[in-house]
């Protein structure tokens, strides 16, 4: 069995220091690894990031996260990367990372992801280029989780992104504002792997449980909505039984360290 | 000026009527447009995930934020920003304790 622990749109800032971490202490008792599903800081800031290395940083368990919107609003990414790698939290975007835990080989592949809405009622590749290039940021970010995803030679495999891969979770959240939460192109990307879980957050008003059109369990885990430090997961009940991994090495290799 | 009272102004139909009422009046979509974006932009708010609700008396702002500080920040901003309207707020301050039970996935 492994043991995940997820927390999305903690927008952590000086005024936030300190809230997690009674919680977070306890995670070495209680999960393998903790997953952040981006919206780390409120403006993406150096100042935030050192913030969110504080709170989330030297926890005992391997924490891996992907960036949210709020991360990108100063426009500060590769800084905000440094300081939180500085701190230990591997930041994913496009690519993947094996973790060596107690229960198996845990697989997560992330990105922050996009926008343009769900099948039948979503945004098209077509018309002005502000359009095209919104879709086509939606697409290449689709993509690029798909691959990472294929890539991972793992037992067990979780999808992490910040925006919805499907609309189920977001249920709660006002209809019209759908194509800005989430993308079915996501969706799309994780049934083309054989993956277990997939965590997102963003969606601050919408419901915790979902899957995806092919069957994989979506879970929306922003801070709002599971009402807690963290919700924990504990998935792959067949590698105690001893298994033989069912997820297969594809031929694309992605870089993880 | 508030920018409620810039638009409540430039509206004929405001204009023909007594001005005190309609300042004192409900707010219109444009003054909930402006607040909801006012709640992402200013970035001594730079929130996403509170509701705007226009009630017969008022506006009642709904959801959830990480401190106390940034409730009452958000309040402070709308205030100023808005003088004339009325603001209910019910924003909540999330819960971190951690889990008491985890979920079992297959």
């Amino acid at each position: 069995m492994i043991r995940i622990a997820a927390v999305g749109d903690v927008h952590v800032d000086q005024d936030v220091v300190g809230r997690f971490r009674p919680a977070l202490n306890e995670l070495p008792d209680c999960a393998d690894v903790l997953l952040l599903a981006g919206d780390l800081t409120r403006h993406g800031t150096e100042a935030e990031a050192r913030c969110v290395a504080e709170e989330f940083g030297g926890l005992g368990v391997p924490v891996v996260t992907v960036l949210g919107n709020h991360d990108h609003q100063h426009d500060r990414v590769p800084q905000v990367v440094e300081v939180l790698q500085e701190a230990g939290i591997r930041v994913l975007e496009g690519e993947g990372i094996v973790l060596e835990v107690a229960g198996g080989r845990l697989g997560v592949a992330g990105v922050k992801g996009f926008g343009g809405g769900f099948a039948g009622r979503c945004a098209s590749d077509f018309g002005e280029p502000e359009m095209k290039s919104f879709v086509r940021t939606t697409n290449e970010s689709a993509e690029a989780l798909g691959v990472a995803l294929r890539g991972l030679d793992c037992d067990l495999l979780v999808a992490l992104t910040h925006y919805s891969p499907v609309p189920d979770t977001l249920a709660g959240e006002p209809l019209e504002i759908y194509p800005f939460l989430g993308s079915y192109q996501l969706g799309q990307a994780i049934d083309s792997a054989p993956t277990a879980l997939a965590l997102h957050g963003h969606a601050h008003a919408g419901s915790e449980r979902g899957t995806t059109p092919g069957g994989v369990r979506v879970r929306n885990v922003a801070h709002p909505v599971i009402k807690q430090a963290y919700s924990i997961f504990h998935l792959g009940d067949h590698l105690d039984a001893g298994e033989v991994s069912r997820i297969s090495h594809s031929g694309i290799q992605q870089p993880w360290s | 000026m508030s920018a409620y009272r810039d638009h409540a102004a430039g509206t004929p139909a405001v204009a023909a009527g007594p001005p005190a009422v309609a300042a004192a009046g409900p707010p219109d979509e444009y003054v909930e447009a402006e607040i909801q974006r006012l709640l992402a932009e200013d970035p001594a708010v730079a929130e996403q995930g509170i509701t705007v609700v226009r009630r017969e008396r008022g506006l009642v702002l709904y959801g959830e934020v990480e401190s106390p500080h940034r409730r009452e920040e958000i309040l402070r901003r709308v205030a100023e920003r808005f003088p004339d309207v009325p603001v209910t707020s019910d924003i909540g301050v999330i819960r971190a304790q951690a889990p008491t039970e985890v979920e079992q996935l297959p």
